[in-house]
């Protein structure tokens, strides 16, 4: 979707805020926000993407006001209501008036201890050969959709050039729908130049990775 | 059953901002309470969380890494080729970092590491992220204006010095090996660990002489 949350390359937001501040949490409420969600294991379906596609649907005036663990917040409440396991008005009164069996039992210390030790991969086994390798010329589609989609807008419809290929991952588009769908991954390389009219004769470089859902051939 | 509907979402959210406190600290306090009640989340495992997030996982995790990387030119390649086996050879490898690719900084390259479409961070290896990489201005700027986002960090580049910003927007998570500082090669591996900054591995920070200023 073209969103807000899409911020790269957008002006006018000023200096960088929090430069010297290294503490994890602010404020109790944080840490619990954060647990929280983390403890979650909420409905069958839920996935990263469908956890970033409910942030990235928070009104726009409410994203770019409010900080990271109120998104998570939000989040979590919005993605609890949508699934039927708790109301609104539960929230306005504070009061539970029913309860319903999750979809699996809810993350225990010795899971989520588990959970955090334990690299997990996105690869998925694809038998479609991959169309692109190291060195080609590629370009990104100009239009998006209106669901969860990992292709910025400021590398929209500009070529650039495929570092590397990392084999099929889960395609985000459709995990936010609930969907298991793999598509080849690659980092693509962007000349600075190419996106931004003041990096004129830098040699820098942006690398962004893509799927093969997003790319033609340049 | 969740919906998947955007739509249906974005209307929940609007009545979340219509009718609920605009406090965080109160709506964390009655969500909370709504889920354990409901049988939804189990406290341990909260208190779980807490723990390895404000205590045991931190920065210092990747500053282990990145000095056995200067130590042992045969880790660091393994670093480079393989991120996340070479992490798992320290115990590190787990939250987010399932893909880990790191990118060494030269003398003519410097690499900067940003999310500009949420804020994706390699968490088992840095702890939680700082507020500025979280930041809406650190997003904007980091894949436009490296340069500006540097220099507000007390980072100022040579002419000639190549600017890398990778933006993580697949699962894949990018961690910066920093140049090894001229004159410490007699240090021992916890040593040199000390000099590394939690900033100078997202790419905010770059000299580590323990002679800078401020070092």
């Amino acid at each position: 979707m073209d969103g807000v949350h899409d911020l790269g390359g957008r002006e006018g937001f000023g200096p960088i805020p929090f430069k010297d501040d290294i503490e994890p949490f602010h404020g109790h409420w944080e840490k619990r926000a954060f647990a929280m969600l983390q403890s979650s294991r909420g409905d069958s379906g839920w996935s990263i993407d469908w956890f970033r596609l409910c942030r990235e649907l928070i009104p726009p005036a409410q994203y770019l006001a409010r900080s990271y663990f109120d998104h998570w917040l939000l989040i979590l409440s919005a993605q609890m209501i949508d699934a039927g396991y708790i109301t609104l008005e539960e929230l306005k009164t504070g009061a539970s008036t029913f309860k319903r069996s999750p979809a699996s039992a809810p993350v225990t210390a010795e899971g989520a201890r588990a959970y955090v030790r334990t690299p997990r991969s996105f690869a998925v086994e694809d038998d479609r050969p991959s169309r692109f390798s190291a060195g080609d010329r590629v370009r990104t589609h100009t239009f998006g959709h209106s669901g969860h989609i990992r292709l910025p807008f400021y590398v929209r419809g500009r070529a650039g050039t495929v570092l590397s290929h990392h084999g099929s991952h889960i395609l985000p588009d459709a995990s936010a729908r609930g969907e298991h769908k793999g598509s080849h991954l690659y980092t693509v390389g962007f000349a600075a130049a190419d996106l931004w009219p003041e990096a004129k004769g830098r040699t820098d470089l942006v690398f962004v990775d893509l799927w093969e859902d997003y790319l033609e051939s340049a | 059953m969740t919906s998947f509907d955007p739509n249906r979402i974005s209307h929940i959210h609007h009545d979340l901002h219509d009718h609920l406190p605009s406090d965080p600290a109160l709506r964390a306090k009655t969500l909370e309470s709504i889920l354990l009640e409901k049988g939804l989340i189990d406290p341990k495992a909260m208190d779980a969380w807490i723990e390895m997030y404000s205590e045991e996982i931190g920065p210092m995790r990747g500053a282990q890494v990145v000095a056995r990387a200067w130590r042992d030119p045969d880790f660091k390649s393994r670093l480079l080729s393989d991120g996340t086996a070479a992490i798992a050879e320290l115990g590190f490898a787990g939250h987010a970092t399932g893909h880990l690719q790191a990118v060494e900084n030269t003398p003519d390259i410097h690499n900067l590491v940003v999310c500009t479409l949420c804020s994706c961070y390699p968490f088992s290896i840095l702890g939680m992220s700082p507020a500025w990489y979280k930041s809406n201005e650190y997003r904007a700027r980091a894949v436009r204006d490296p340069g500006g986002v540097l220099a507000e960090f007390g980072v100022v580049l040579d002419e000639n010095v190549q600017i890398r910003v990778w933006d993580s927007t697949s699962e894949r998570r990018y961690l910066v090996v920093p140049q090894q500082p001229k004159g410490i090669d007699d240090l021992d591996e916890t040593a040199m660990a000390k000099l590394v900054t939690r900033n100078s591995m997202i790419g905010t920070d770059r000299d580590l002489s323990p002679s800078r200023k401020g070092g």
